[in-house]
């Protein structure tokens, strides 16, 4: 375990050396707070102290240099471990899975309360008289009065 | 012996459970009185059992009995004595006997209390817990017994982990075991962590009354607000440990986990969270049917699905199927759990349709108005049940359906998270902030407008001042603290109101006039405190979500580095050591400035455990931020380390927010017998006549 921290150490010791190339240690976490461990399930991988994820974060550390974009990175890690590792997936299909069921979630909790309101209507047996408000704190005291 | 008197009240408790089932059924079917009571003592017998059966574990833990297989997996002779009574729910053998005197002692309770009340309820509720707690219990004994011993064949000089003691074998030497135990998980070695478990299973198994009474009345015809009268405070209850559990939760994670946050959006994590949702959509839809008698069908289903959420949190965290730092290992209990959780399920959802179809759940009164307070909390039900349907698809939903048909394992985080569920939270405090000025039956706009001056312009003012004097003023943040500011003023006014009102008819004093409200309508009342412990932690949230600074910094010794306009970071050494416990110590003793003054000392460590590092974090906390490093990695030689520095604005408000929230609930649950001044009043002129007499 002590050989992953001192790993661990030459290689954050390491990035300075490529913030002379312009990138820094924060250009690494925040392309690595985006992807998932390959290894360790639902752990990200700026959080996951493996060795292998220690030279994942080398590897997205180079290829910041090269040049590579933040999504070309995570392109990259997900053609090579699959979509596994990215935080949402990068497939269209799978990504429309992913965020069209809150939404069919959301429309079909409304519409269950859409027709609790008409079943609510339809019940209404005879109109009930309209509060009639005279002074708004009467108004008040009297639905305090019936609250408590 | 401990293992044998362990192993013999767990099994004998398991049959009793059975019993009593069996007995109340019969009891029930054929209105026999004497099966009834024979039920109801068995299903009271069971506490003594499993707490004879935990003292013996807790014994043998306190003891140091290494032959018991479970005090050598989660104990060791340096092992202090405080960790050893709480190593009981350490690991899963044990935890799970936990989890079944909790139970048993949940039953106790609502069997004792309601005994009298809900009498006619009482055969099938009692079924229904027991059925619950047969299950655990069983599982428990057969499954995943705490009491097996080492065992050592001479013949083949093997050790065997067994219930029963096979022939020919001999007790391993207590020394060689000692030497070889192996110690607490060091994740579990903080107070978070002590207290946490035992609060989530107390909510959890709490969620099991509710869920019993409206089996019972499904079962029983008695479909009045019966059930609800006899479960609300149970409810209440259940939903306060759980409350609890999650908030100690999140400030374990805080503490131990490393990784600057309280809330990751793990499965393990939402798999807990789900049933707080479904429980909190009930607490206040359940109201509806106590004023209105209203919404019969729906609260049946909430309670079903709060029960159902609870049974599949348990199944998450123990079948080691999603692997996350909060479950147990790989466990063959998953199968049965799973299978129990579904039949249970489908049998309450069976019972549900039937009364249903037969017209017994219909509403008693029409539909009044969309601003009415019953209109406004089917609005939130509909909130509370969107936000449980997108984090379980986030959690569990999503990767299933796309490794069963798409072949594919995909994984939804945090992005996924806090782009979904924002905007949810959103609309639960607009909602929070306007039901609340809501009557029950009927309310104008006009009525409605005038109730929501008050709160909207001392939103505004707050917010103009935010905006002038705090760098958190982003556009989105603003509208965010706009409407959680508002919510917390509607309580506030609420309560103020009822004051003045109070204070008009009864010419009390402010605080008299307060403590009667409070006695007289202690649920509403408490609630908006609840509300003001909601709003607290959502003010905790957004600050410390969306203004988090997070950087990396490498520093030599000596060295002094920027990270903020405000914040500078000294390292002053770094020191290497092995601790009593023989854990290997790297601390880094560090200076934090703040406008060029020294603030604070910390000491950001690594405790490496044998097979788990744990990075302990060095903060400078106060009200308005956490300053909060980590120490990521380092060189002792060369006298260089790199750390992970965190700013959190207001994160120390989501602990201080879950007081409140736990202080107003303990307010609407606190039992009261309500007895009119004039009743009480002549009760103390009888006692005085009797004394004189």
């Amino acid at each position: 375990m002590r050989r992953v921290w001192v790993a661990l150490a030459v290689l954050l010791l390491a990035v300075p050396t490529f913030a002379q190339r312009l990138i820094t240690e924060d250009d690494v976490t925040r392309v690595a707070e985006r992807l998932y461990c390959p290894v360790c399930e639902n752990i990200p991988l700026d959080d996951c102290g493996t060795a292998a994820c220690i030279v994942w974060k080398q590897e997205i550390a180079e290829m910041l240099v090269a040049g590579m974009s933040d999504e070309q990175i995570i392109a990259n890690f997900v053609a090579r471990y699959g979509e596994k590792v990215a935080g949402v997936p990068l497939d269209d299909t799978l990504r429309m899975l992913a965020f069209i069921m809150p939404l069919i979630g959301l429309l079909l909790a409304s519409i269950a309360a859409a027709l609790t309101f008409t079943n609510w209507e339809k019940r209404k047996q005879t109109p009930q008289a309209a509060p009639q408000p005279s002074a708004a704190h009467d108004d008040y005291r009297q639905q305090f009065e019936r609250d408590v | 012996m401990l293992a044998e008197i362990g192993a013999v009240t767990l099994g004998l408790a398991f049959v009793v459970s059975l019993y009593a089932i069996l007995a109340s059924v019969m009891g029930e079917v054929r209105h026999r009185t004497a099966w009834v009571l024979s039920g109801r003592n068995a299903a009271l017998l069971t506490l003594p059992l499993l707490a004879i059966s935990t003292g013996a574990l807790l014994v043998a833990l306190v003891t140091e009995q290494y032959q018991i297989s479970y005090v050598w997996s989660v104990s060791d002779p340096t092992t202090p004595l405080f960790y050893r009574i709480t190593a009981l729910w350490g690991s899963q053998r044990g935890s799970l006997l936990f989890w079944c005197v909790l139970m048993a002692l949940f039953a106790f309770g609502a069997i004792v209390l309601n005994w009298k009340s809900d009498r006619r309820l009482m055969p099938i509720a009692i079924a229904a817990m027991m059925a619950v707690l047969a299950f655990f219990v069983g599982i428990t004994f057969f499954m995943e017994n705490p009491f097996t011993r080492w065992w050592l064949d001479p013949s083949t000089m093997r050790e065997v982990d067994t219930l029963l003691i096979p022939p020919g074998v001999v007790a391993p030497d207590q020394a060689a075991l000692a030497a070889t135990a192996q110690g607490l998980n060091p994740l579990l070695r903080h107070f978070g962590m002590i207290i946490h478990p035992p609060m989530l299973y107390l909510g959890f198994v709490g969620f099991v009354v509710p869920f019993a009474f409206a089996v019972a009345a499904l079962a029983s015809g008695d479909l009045t607000t019966n059930w609800i009268k006899a479960t609300r405070r149970w409810t209440l209850v259940a939903w306060l440990f759980l409350s609890l559990g999650l908030i100690l939760g999140g400030r374990w994670a805080y503490d131990v986990l490393g990784w600057g946050g309280y809330w990751g959006w793990d499965p393990v994590e939402n798999a807990a969270f789900l049933p707080w949702l479904v429980g909190t959509a009930f607490l206040h839809s359940v109201m509806i049917q106590e004023k209105r008698g209203m919404l019969k069908v729906w609260n049946m289903a909430l309670v079903i699905m709060t029960f159902s959420a609870v049974m599949f949190g348990t199944f998450a965290t123990r079948s080691g199927v999603i692997q996350s730092v909060h479950s147990f290992a790989r466990s063959e209990i998953g199968w049965p759990m799973l299978l129990f959780w579904a039949g249970m399920t489908l049998v309450a959802g069976a019972l549900l349709v039937w009364r249903w179809q037969r017209g017994e759940l219909r509403d008693e009164h029409p539909f009044v108005g969309l601003l009415s307070r019953e209109s406004l909390f089917v609005m939130n039900n509909v909130i509370f049940m969107a936000l449980t349907v997108a984090i379980f698809w986030g959690s569990f939903g999503a990767p299933i359906t796309a490794s069963l048909f798409f072949n594919q394992e995909i994984t939804l985080g945090v992005e996924y998270f806090m782009l979904v569920t924002p905007p949810l939270f959103a609309l639960m405090y607009l909602l929070m902030g306007v039901a609340p000025l809501s009557a029950w039956s009927a309310m104008s706009l006009r009525r409605m407008g005038a109730s929501l001056m008050w709160p909207l312009l001392l939103t505004a003012a707050t917010l103009f001042v935010i905006v002038l004097t705090s760098e958190l003023n982003t556009p989105v943040s603003v509208l965010a603290y706009g409407l959680v500011f508002m919510a917390g003023y509607v309580a506030l006014y609420e309560t103020a109101r009822g004051v003045w009102v109070r204070r008009r008819a009864h010419r009390e004093s402010v605080w008299l006039a307060l403590r009667r409200l409070y006695g007289r309508n202690q649920r509403r009342y408490g609630g908006y405190i609840v509300h003001l412990g909601i709003v607290v932690i959502g003010i905790g949230v957004i600050g410390s979500t969306i203004f988090q600074l997070e950087t990396r910094r490498t520093l030599q010794i000596n060295e002094t580095q920027r990270i903020d306009r405000q914040y500078e970071l000294r390292l002053d050494g770094l020191q290497q050591g092995i601790s009593a416990d023989n854990r290997e110590l790297i601390v880094a003793a560090m200076t934090v400035f703040r406008d060029g003054r020294e603030v604070a000392r910390i000491q950001p460590r690594i405790d490496n455990f044998p097979n788990m590092p744990m990075t302990i974090a060095g903060a400078h906390s106060t009200l308005e931020k956490d300053f909060y490093v980590l120490l990521t990695g380092y060189d002792t030689e060369r006298g260089i380390a790199s750390f992970k520095v965190y700013i959190n604005p207001l994160v120390n408000l989501v602990w201080w927010g879950g007081l409140v929230l736990i202080l107003g609930t303990v307010l609407a649950a606190w039992p009261k017998e309500i007895v009119p001044e004039t009743v009480r009043r002549t009760r103390k002129v009888n006692s005085l006549a009797g004394e004189m007499a």
